[in-house]
């Protein structure tokens, strides 16, 4: 029929035409096919994201079923391995009592104060029970730290945490000073490394009987338990931190100080400079052309969102005569001791060296900068992390354990042996260090300076 | 004549298709064929190549490696590999691993020392800058610990971290130190255990603490403007939660609780500590001792002795030489259980203040039984690990509320702000610093 309204030949010319059609478009199918397999076509997705997203659909699916069938199981189960702890953490939402900030206004991190002098002054004056300085020379200090309130991703994150406040009470409870260690994001708005802004602030103000508060990084530990940092050194200084002034004024470098490790003076001095580092902080927008600013005016950054380390080299470099004078960059000992270039010779110091250095010979601090042990992935190999980690912390550990007769068998060993035999007039046997009843925790009257 | 038609029809077409490939054929039928026959090869070669193309995105079909690929799964096995390792128990320099338990001689945790207290005086009063009493109270020291290794489960880790972070709260609000233990100083005096040589140890290195505070890991404090009655314990040298009647009536192995209790730094302390460890030490002198126990205590099951029935035999047993000084304290919490507490805390909210340290509000909430840097408990995990978040955020509020800040709710871990940022700060310091609100004396005290 087609046949005789076309013609033989022009059915024949359209049978063709269309079976060429019909190689063409399965050709170009298959060529998307195989384009979004090996590059991927933006928005159309890759087969693995196909893949996934059927899995993840399917595991759905099932994840309710098992919920509905199996709920008596789930409660049940004795077993902490099989078990996620996100099912228990509840992320209640924003309640209505809650009080929040305008989000249209400008960040501050608090209504600007500008007598915290006075106030803190009177305060002291009415309270002789929480001096300021515990003996003459000798400021009370409050060293904070802190880390999330989830889980870490790595699974032994939070075992090295663990040992990681451990080592941090043991010097302090050796040098008299306390500490607090946060667990709490106390404004959304500048989480991550900025997070300490405003925990720092509501410290300063809620603690006037502080008189230098010490922020330390998780990831930094104390290598020499018997170093008291020189505090007569800063009695004209309200901001120490690890540093070089060349690298900071000169070269504008981005690692020309370290804030993993720092003192801040309680003062109204203080509260200003945490007001003027604050602003490249806000997530989003903010801190993110901060971040280009700074790669683009700091030597050696790479890009990536405003830190609280180069913003304060910035500030530092662009507004010196205003901050400079009371900053002081510490490098005669090891505030913060990089660790790449001390791990390695921890042996060399034990044999050639002694505690209460705190410099290069026996660092105060050795800070894994870059490691990363609590989140899944860092900048250096896992293995030389954690190992260094771990020697880092029974090279501390020892200097503790010398007080009791211990010491670890090794820089990598868990395990403990005694070096010291019992004795039975104990009293007389005097540890090497004389950490046990230093002379800076001896207790004196309490005496209150401004 | 259809037929005809039909025939004559198919003929035509038959001759209509004929003719052109005939014709073809005529004109150059090999050149066609193989031109035919070449097409034919190139379509195919190109759908087979197409066909490996799409296999090797979807399913992979690796006939070349792909680098990256082969680099992420090393550093997988890799990372495996060093948590494994770090989470055993052997060491790099294991060499004594022959460890033969000594059943001839008789344990002893140390030299026998007789004249402690003379020692200890000697000792404060020729260094009276560390007096053993601060501010009119004595001097605590806070004793805890875990094992050196990783918990068998990441989940343990992390509330050991919310545990001493706890701890640490308390004891900075209370001016108590804190000795956090992850050595094994006596390889025969492992687990539960391990304590004695501690105390021991601490003891002798610190004679200007008085009292020494032995606590869990698994305990929480859960009161944190509560402060330990000590004028209640002057005659007394241990301090133990526990109840009379269950002690010396029924006998049973839960009488007392030793994961929370005080030991003054004295002569009767280091005896005490001298009779409690024979029952310590790994192999058969414990799984002996524990099937002296497990007959002669209510209650008990069958397993090696631990610090707590051996204690409680020991009061048992040794009554009239040890309880006169043994201060068996109920009427608030140094060690609350934690089954009984946990539900109820918005009802203390509601209902009652901290400083109570009772069941109105318990000073410490013990989750016994838990275990969560082991494999498994002897209670369901979810019910122990939201209990133990739920007593965490507990007192965390406590210490959060100088800040104008509490938790969103018991089980959650971000905060909210209950209080308006001020330009006079101090004024809400004075008003909620628990420190200030402490039953603390106002002048310094020599002993």
């Amino acid at each position: 029929m087609l046949t005789r309204c076309l013609g033989a030949r022009r059915l024949r010319q359209i049978r063709r035409a269309f079976r060429h059609g019909a190689v063409t478009f399965l050709c170009l199918f298959l060529t998307v096919i195989v384009l979004r397999g090996t590059i991927g076509a933006g928005k159309f997705g890759t087969p693995q994201q196909d893949f996934d997203n059927l899995r993840h659909h399917l595991n759905s699916h099932r994840r309710v079923l098992e919920e509905q069938h199996s709920e008596k199981t789930t409660t049940t189960t004795n077993n902490y391995a099989t078990f996620d702890i996100s099912t228990i953490l509840v992320d209640e939402p924003s309640s209505k009592d809650e009080i929040t900030r305008d989000p249209k206004a400008p960040y501050t991190l608090g209504p600007r104060i500008t007598n915290w002098d006075q106030q803190r002054k009177r305060w002291l004056q009415q309270n002789p029970n929480f001096p300021n300085f515990i003996a003459p020379n000798k400021p009370r200090v409050l060293l904070v730290t802190g880390s999330s309130p989830k889980p870490c991703e790595n699974p032994v994150g939070d075992h090295y945490l663990l040992k990681s406040i451990k080592n941090k009470i043991d010097y302090c409870r050796l040098h008299g000073i306390e500490i607090f260690y946060n667990m709490a994001l106390f404004d959304a708005e500048m989480a991550g490394f900025w997070a300490k802004l405003p925990l720092i602030r509501k410290l300063l103000l809620s603690h006037p009987e502080v008189e230098f508060l010490w922020w330390m990084d998780s990831d930094a530990m104390f290598t020499d338990m018997a170093f008291e940092v020189p505090w007569e050194r800063y009695k004209d200084h309200n901001f120490v931190m690890h540093g070089w002034n060349e690298m900071v004024y000169d070269e504008k470098n981005w690692i020309g100080l370290n804030t993993g490790s720092f003192l801040l003076r309680n003062c109204q001095w203080s509260l200003d400079i945490l007001d003027s580092w604050a602003p490249m902080g806000p997530k989003g927008k903010v801190r993110d052309e901060a971040g280009k600013l700074l790669t683009r005016e700091l030597k050696n950054r790479p890009v990536f969102e405003a830190d609280d380390q180069s913003a304060m080299v910035y500030l530092l470099a662009t507004e010196r005569d205003k901050w400079g004078d009371k900053v002081y960059l510490e490098n005669g000992y090891y505030l913060h001791g990089y660790w790449g270039i001390l791990v390695d010779r921890y042996e060399e110091m034990i044999e050639n060296y002694h505690p209460g250095l705190g410099d290069h010979r026996w660092p105060l601090v050795t800070h894994f900068v870059g490691c990363k042990p609590c989140g899944k992935f860092g900048d250096y190999p896992v293995e030389r992390c954690l190992r260094q980690m771990d020697r880092a912390y029974n090279f501390g550990d020892n200097q503790i354990l010398q007080m009791y007769g211990f010491t670890h068998k090794s820089l990598a060993s868990k395990r403990v042996k005694r070096v010291r035999n019992e004795s039975s007039n104990p009293l007389d046997v005097k540890d090497e260090l004389g950490l046990l009843h230093p002379a800076f925790k001896a207790i004196r009257l309490p005496v209150s300076s401004s | 004549m259809g037929q005809e038609n039909l025939s004559a029809h198919k003929r035509s077409s038959a001759a209509n298709a004929l003719p052109t490939t005939n014709g073809r054929a005529r004109s150059a039928p090999r050149g066609r064929q193989i031109q035919k026959t070449f097409n034919n090869i190139k379509i195919t070669i190109l759908c087979g190549f197409v066909t490996i193309l799409v296999l090797r995105g979807t399913i992979g079909v690796n006939l070349s490696s792909s680098d990256a690929d082969a680099v992420n799964q090393s550093l997988i096995e890799e990372t495996n590999r060093i948590l494994a390792e770090i989470r055993s128990d052997s060491d790099p320099d294991d060499n004594d691993t022959s460890f033969s338990h000594n059943t001839t001689a008789a344990f002893s945790l140390g030299p026998k020392i007789s004249d402690w207290d003379q020692q200890r005086q000697q000792w404060l009063q020729q260094n009276p800058e560390y007096p053993s009493f601060v501010r009119g109270k004595a001097r605590i020291l806070l004793l805890t610990g875990s094992p050196p290794k990783p918990c068998d489960n990441p989940i343990g880790d992390h509330y050991l971290l919310k545990s001493i972070k706890n701890k640490i709260d308390y004891c900075r609000l209370h001016g108590i130190e804190i000795v956090y233990n992850l050595a094994h100083l006596d390889k025969e005096l492992a687990g539960y255990w391990a304590k004695l040589p501690m105390i021991r140890r601490l003891m002798f290195s610190h004679p200007e603490v008085e009292w020494i505070w032995w606590m869990d890991s698994d305990a929480f404090f859960t009161d944190m403007v509560f402060e330990l009655p000590l004028s209640k314990y002057d005659d007394y040298n241990l301090v133990l939660h526990g109840y009379p009647d269950l002690l010396f009536e029924q006998k049973s192995w839960i009488a007392v609780n030793t994961g929370s209790f005080l030991f003054r730094n004295c002569q009767w302390s280091l005896d005490l500590l001298d009779d409690w460890a024979p029952m310590g030490p790994k192999g058969p002198v414990r799984e002996e001792a524990g099937k002296v126990l497990t007959a002669n205590l209510k209650g008990r099951p069958a397993f090696e002795a631990d610090d707590q029935s051996a204690l409680i035999y020991l009061l048992l047993s040794k009554k009239e030489k040890w309880m006169d000084k043994v201060f068996l304290e109920n009427s608030y919490y140094l060690h609350g259980y934690w089954a009984g507490l946990v539900d109820r805390y918005e009802e203390m909210v509601e209902k009652y203040h901290p400083g109570l340290g009772d069941e109105r509000w318990p000073f410490v909430t013990h989750f016994v039984g838990c275990k969560p840097c082991g494999s498994y408990g002897d209670y369901p995990v979810e019910r122990c690990l939201s209990s133990m978040e739920r007593a965490f955020n507990f007192a965390d509020n406590q210490v959060l509320k100088l800040y104008g800040f509490r938790h969103r709710g018991l089980l959650s871990p971000k905060i909210k702000r209950i209080r308006n940022e001020t330009v006079t700060p101090l004024e809400y310091v004075d008003q909620f610093d628990i420190r200030r609100h402490s039953t603390v004396s106002s002048e310094s005290k020599s002993q």
